[in-house]
């Protein structure tokens, strides 16, 4: 071990931790046996001796760094470390928690070579032997406090607030499957700027001031105790620390039928449950196999594909970057991949991307004027957009950056008949040639003014997004619901905008992308500006890729005999073999209802078959391979493709084929 | 879910039913008369049949079925909990609110109140409720069907249409054929306001639909360019008028798909009443077909309640369409016209949808049955000839249309099938709908006259006053409310529940003879809007 070991210790315990930091410190000197002079500084401080102080420190220590200094109130590992039961399990539900589980059971093999301790096969051995053992009282019960998070993960990473403050903790009783793993990616991320796995769901920035009430972690972490031992099924909501969040409209979306769900403290429609029509009790609608919500699902999307929805899509983190120059278009042409130097009024899709290439965010960007730029993302980037942003744009009194995501109620109109809602309600006509696709215009909509309106929907499908003032979000929802009535509009939730935009191949940041894909990896060369010969974070790993080629390709899989009914569904994490070899997994599925079948998105990787090395992806790969997606160990045939299925994109039908229900509202 | 048929089944039934048990039951099947000789000829001559079998149990296993239940004899042993009896009662209610939008969406109608209580085995009633979407107001209708429920169900999917189509704008009519013709999304007509039981037919879709866009292509062709406001009255009639002719002639064109034809075939043979209300600010118009009924509850300035019929019953006791039908037919046939009060002594209703059997040719008939299925050409009833027919058409389908401009004091609006109207007064009807909608009982003294009764009997009467004071039945849907009180109504006008759970507890095959299916809308307005519109004059 390259790290010196301090041990501060406390000759009284008057106090709580924290409190008598400073005093243990000063009183370091004096006190019994082993302590050290602490050093005036170091290169890396660890607090705390346990598991993953240690385990961070260890690989800090493999890397190279020297200067470390770990501190330790007690003895090492005497916190919870101690008292855990020594299991080590490797299944897991997040395929980030499978591999930090996977190395640390690689390496604690590893580490018993290196230091011979052998506890835990000798006590098998012991009580294999003498199984008589095992009824052997027990004369100390241990009660010691564990770590609990609001959503079940750990957490991990540099603080979005202090630059250099590194955070792994909250392992929620996992700790000594996470152990080696967690400390590897922390030590990576801080010796290189990045760990090299996709650590987003365990990352730090996907929690924000908001979910720190006192009151609410109690009542939450309540709640995420026992579901540990639960059953992971998709589409989880936890019950506790809800309605923190949420749009102006929620009252009256809730007395309309609403069930919610919750992202980032945000509360977002998942569907609307008709008057009359029941669901599963909570418990029984937890499956596998095709939901209770299904035909409800099923009448949204078939709403917005022939009439119009709603959707609140308040959640979306906004922000606003405006200056006095040109010092906005600026930085944000180097922090963006796409072109954003386009006529105002444009609205552009483009990736925030890291030296790597990879997206950190995805996001569309509306030029308001010349100087000023309205941002969506995510509702989960609020943070971690922010930090990004922070980090980057340098200290100019003349740029600002504002986070106005509570300033607007978001509103996507869907559907064929969003145009004529919108133009009876704005008196200005909407259609493509006065209002062309990813077009943003300031307008007034029943009697609010100022309505950002924008052409598109995030699904492919026709349709506007309303940015509206929140003191205008009553008004200018119940016209649209008013004038909407005889376009047979309704409201919908995010299951059908998910079902929407699956099936027509849009990737989601958070579901697909991630810190390690790049554009190019999802066909999205068209929103680089390669060409350009300007510089922007990323371009030079972008170039190198697409001089070398990329190692994986988003690909859309049409699962062809799945019996939506009778088979457990997709969901997302499934493995995807390609000519029986194994080559990626999925990233997000849904059911078309379009297609009448499952579409899954996933990566497809080129595995060599003598040495496992990842090899180039090439189009014709994807085209030439036959595929399956393997769902809880059966395997159903998919179609692979690379562009959405373009039937998709028309609206047309044959006369013949109009039947009567085509004239009942939706 | 095709509809199954019963074109023979209630006939057949209700004889047997007759002779089994003659005693203490009347007869409630009355839309089609069982008594006639000819009948008893036709059940001798009845080849067993596939529908039949699907929907009657052989006789034998029914005298099991009713002597295993040991109904008659010990029928308190049978009685349902209250729970039991509330989850009957409430299986097929509906409510609806009109929904508004912080005064974007002022509507004369709050909200309605639905429910339906099956006798027959399928229910052979059927309800629609809808929001017209390109024009204002709101339609609701109860149908009542005769001779299975193919021509009431076809009905209800249907005729909303027809009227809302007939209130269309010619440039709306034009703009809806401009987007079938060019693929494009339809402007939708109807906001349908549906319980889940009640359902559409997937597979007539194509072919309703094609008939309804011949309508409309009509009356753009007809569309003389002077744009006259259109005639509520009138588009109701014509509405009627124009679906009853189009379920005739898919009859007789039949349809290459065997299940279609035979369910267009079914629908035509079989028949339905309509008594549909179209309510548009304090506009209210009530087009009848038939004794189904609707009835206006007015609560007067001192708080009672007083009912105000606004359709007239086309039966036999309605002088008028006596007088109708003897003119409408030669002198030789007034004495045949009419018999027994049934139509040719047949059929209850004057009026109805369908009923092919009272309005084609004698010639047209056979050919339409001998070139049909198979199924109906084995089926006594279709093929049977009413007696006396000499100069068809007898029945029609045209609509009695009333008008009522909606005042302040007019509160509810009550449509619902004879089943309601014959164990139930009017007056009472809108006395228990409005004092359940207001929360007030006025209470009556408990009239003991004429009966005998004990001071227990006196007791129970009050505990239950008292009882009913705190919950009102526990009902949220006044319709639901309604028909508690008409099954269960005791000699002094409350709910007994014994009588209640022991008329729920009747076995599928007897339930027919102490009541009818059960149909009711209660349609409930806005007394602040209905004042705004008088204030505006």
């Amino acid at each position: 071990m390259f790290y010196r070991l301090l041990s501060v210790a406390r000759r009284q315990r008057t106090g709580r931790g924290w409190q008598n930091w400073s005093s243990g410190r000063s009183s370091a000197s004096a006190a019994e046996a082993h302590s050290v002079a602490l050093p005036a500084q170091a290169q890396v401080v660890i607090c705390g001796g346990g598991i993953m102080g240690t385990s961070v420190a260890y690989h800090l220590s493999k890397m190279g760094w020297k200067d470390i200094v770990l501190l330790e109130q007690g003895r090492l590992a005497a916190g919870s470390t101690r008292f855990c039961a020594g299991i080590l399990s490797t299944a897991r539900h997040l395929t980030i928690e499978q591999k930090m589980a996977d190395y640390s059971n690689k390496l604690y093999h590893q580490l018993e070579q290196e230091t011979g301790i052998q506890t835990e096969p000798l006590l098998s051995s012991l009580l294999r032997r003498m199984p008589d053992l095992e009824t052997l009282e027990i004369l100390k019960l241990v009660n010691c406090p564990e770590t609990f998070t609001p959503d079940m993960r750990c957490i991990m990473g540099e603080s979005p607030a202090v630059q250099g403050y590194f955070v792994l903790a909250g392992m929620n009783s996992a700790g000594l499957s996470f152990g080696g793993g967690a400390g590897r990616y922390l030590a990576e991320w801080m010796v290189h700027g990045y760990p090299s796995e996709n650590i987003w769901e365990l990352d730090l920035k996907r929690f924000g001031a908001l979910q720190s009430s006192r009151t609410f972690l109690r009542h939450r972490v309540m709640e995420v105790m026992p579901l540990l031992y639960d059953l992971k099924v998709p589409r989880w909501d936890f019950q506790t620390g809800r309605q923190l969040r949420t749009s102006p409209l929620y009252d009256r979306l809730d007395a309309q039928g609403a069930r919610w769900m919750e992202k980032h403290g945000f509360e977002r429609p998942k569907y609307f449950v008709p008057p009359d029509k029941d669901l599963l009790a909570l418990e029984q609608s937890k499956t596998f196999y095709k939901p209770d919500w299904f035909d409800i699902v099923e009448s949204e999307v078939k709403c917005c594909k022939e009439a119009v929805c709603v959707i609140d899509m308040s959640s979306f983190t906004k922000f606003e970057i405006t200056s006095t120059g040109d010092q906005a278009l600026e930085i944000l042409q180097y922090l963006f991949s796409n072109d954003l130097d386009v006529p105002v009024g444009h609205i552009v899709h483009t990736g925030m991307l890291n030296q790597g290439g990879g997206y950190e965010n995805d996001c569309s960007i509306a030029r308001l004027s010349k100087r000023s730029f309205f941002m969506i993302s995510p509702t989960d980037q609020q943070v971690h957009c922010w930090a990004w942003l922070k980090k980057h744009m340098p200290e100019d009194s003349n740029l600002l950056l504002e986070d106005v995501t509570w300033k607007y109620t978001a509103l996507n109109l869907i559907g064929p008949r969003a145009v004529d809602v919108l133009s009876e309600l704005s008196y200005a006509p909407m259609t493509p040639d006065h209002f062309p696709s990813l077009f943003c215009k300031e307008m007034s909509v029943g009697y609010a003014n100022g309505i950002r309106v924008m052409s598109m929907t995030h699904t492919g499908e026709p349709g506007f997004m309303l940015y509206i003032p929140i003191e205008y979000a009553l008004h200018v929802y119940n016209e649209v619901m008013s004038v909407g009535q005889k376009y047979g509009i309704r409201n919908a939730g995010y299951y059908a905008l998910r079902s929407l935009r699956i099936e027509k191949f849009f990737a989601f940041w958070g579901q697909d992308l991630n810190t390690l894909t790049t554009p190019l990896e999802c066909g999205r060369e068209s929103r680089v500006k390669l060409e350009k010969g300007m510089d922007f974070i990323g371009r030079d790993a972008l170039l190198q890729q697409k001089q070398n080629g990329v190692y994986k390709r988003l690909t859309m899989f049409i699962l062809d005999d799945h019996d939506t009914d009778l088979d457990l569904w997709p969901w997302w994490g499934e493995p995807i073999y390609r000519n029986g070899q194994y080559a990626g997994k999925t990233t997000s599925s849904a059911y078309s209802y379009t297609l009448e079948r499952h579409v899954c998105l996933g990566f497809v990787h080129n595995f060599s078959e003598d040495t496992g090395e990842e090899q180039v992806v090439t189009a014709d790969f994807i085209n030439r391979g036959e595929y399956e997606i393997d769902i809880a160990g059966h395997r159903f045939q998919a179609k692979a493709k690379l562009y959405p299925v373009t039937s998709l994109f028309t609206h047309k039908r044959r006369k013949d084929d109009v039947e009567l229900s085509d004239l009942h509202g939706k | 879910m095709p509809a199954p048929t019963q074109l023979f089944f209630p006939l057949i039934r209700n004889c047997e039913l007759s002779r089994i048990s003659g005693t203490a039951c009347y007869c409630h099947h009355r839309h089609l008369c069982c008594s006639a000789p000819y009948l008893a000829q036709s059940r001798l001559r009845y080849a067993p049949h596939p529908a039949y079998a699907t929907f009657c149990r052989p006789k034998e296993s029914w005298w099991q079925y009713s002597q295993g239940r040991r109904y008659a004899s010990t029928p308190q042993k049978f009685y349902l909990t209250p729970p039991q009896v509330n989850s009957i009662l409430k299986a097929n209610e509906y409510s609806f609110k009109v929904p508004e939008f912080d005064g974007k969406n002022v509507s004369s109608v709050l909200g309605f109140d639905s429910n339906q209580l099956p006798a027959n085995a399928p229910i052979e009633d059927r309800r629609s409720a809808a929001t017209c979407l390109q024009t204002r107001g709101m339609l609701l209708g109860v149908f009542d069907g005769h001779a299975g429920c193919a021509c009431s169900q076809a009905v209800s999917e249907r005729l909303f249409y027809y009227i809302a189509v007939s209130l269309l704008p010619h440039e709306t009519l034009l703009e809806i054929e401009n987007a079938v013709e060019s693929g494009r999304a339809l402007l939708p007509i109807l906001q349908w306001h549906k319980h889940p039981n009640d359902y559409f037919s997937k597979e007539a879709s194509k072919l309703y639909f094609n008939s309804l866009r011949t309508y409309w292509q009509e009356l753009i062709d007809l569309n003389t360019g002077e744009s006259t406001d259109i005639d509520v009255k009138e588009a109701l009639i014509n509405a009627f008028k124009r679906l009853d002719n189009d379920i005739s002639l898919e009859a007789q064109v039949g349809d290459p798909n065997s299940f279609l034809n035979y369910l267009v075939l079914r629908v035509a043979f079989s028949g339905a009443t309509a008594c549909v209300a179209h309510v548009d600010g304090v506009d209210l118009h009530v087009a009848n077909t038939g004794d189904s009924r609707a009835m206006l509850g007015v609560q007067e300035e001192d708080g009672s309640w007083s009912a105000v019929t606004l359709s007239n019953d086309h039966n036999a006791q309605n002088e008028r369409e006596l007088e109708r039908l003897k003119l409408e037919h030669p002198k030789n046939e007034a004495k045949s016209v009419v018999k027994q009060d049934r139509l040719l002594g047949l059929l209850m209703p004057f009026r109805a949808f369908g009923d092919v059997k009272f309005k084609w040719s004698i010639d047209l008939q056979k050919r339409v049955i001998e070139s049909g299925p198979d199924q109906l050409n084995d089926n006594e009833y279709t093929k049977f000839i009413p007696p006396n027919y000499y100069t068809p058409p007898y029945l029609t389908a045209e609509p009695e249309v009333t008008y009522h401009r909606l005042r302040p004091q007019d509160k509810f609006l009550v449509l619902a099938t004879d089943g309601l109207w014959e164990t139930m007064h009017r007056q009472d009807v809108v006395r228990i709908v409005g004092e359940y909608l207001t929360g007030m009982h006025h209470q009556q003294p408990i009239a003991v006259g004429g009966y005998k009764v004990t001071l227990g009997q006196m007791h129970g009467l009050l505990t239950e006053r008292r009882a009913k004071m705190s919950s009102v039945f526990e009902d949220q849907n006044a319709a639901t409310h309604l028909i508690r009180h008409a099954v269960g109504n005791n000699e002094f006008g409350t709910v007994d529940h014994e009588r209640l759970s022991k008329m729920l507890s009747l076995p599928e095959e007897l339930a027919r003879m102490y009541r009818d299916d059960i149909t009711i809308i209660v349609v409930q307005f806005n007394s602040h809007v209905v004042g705004a519109y008088q204030n505006q004059e």
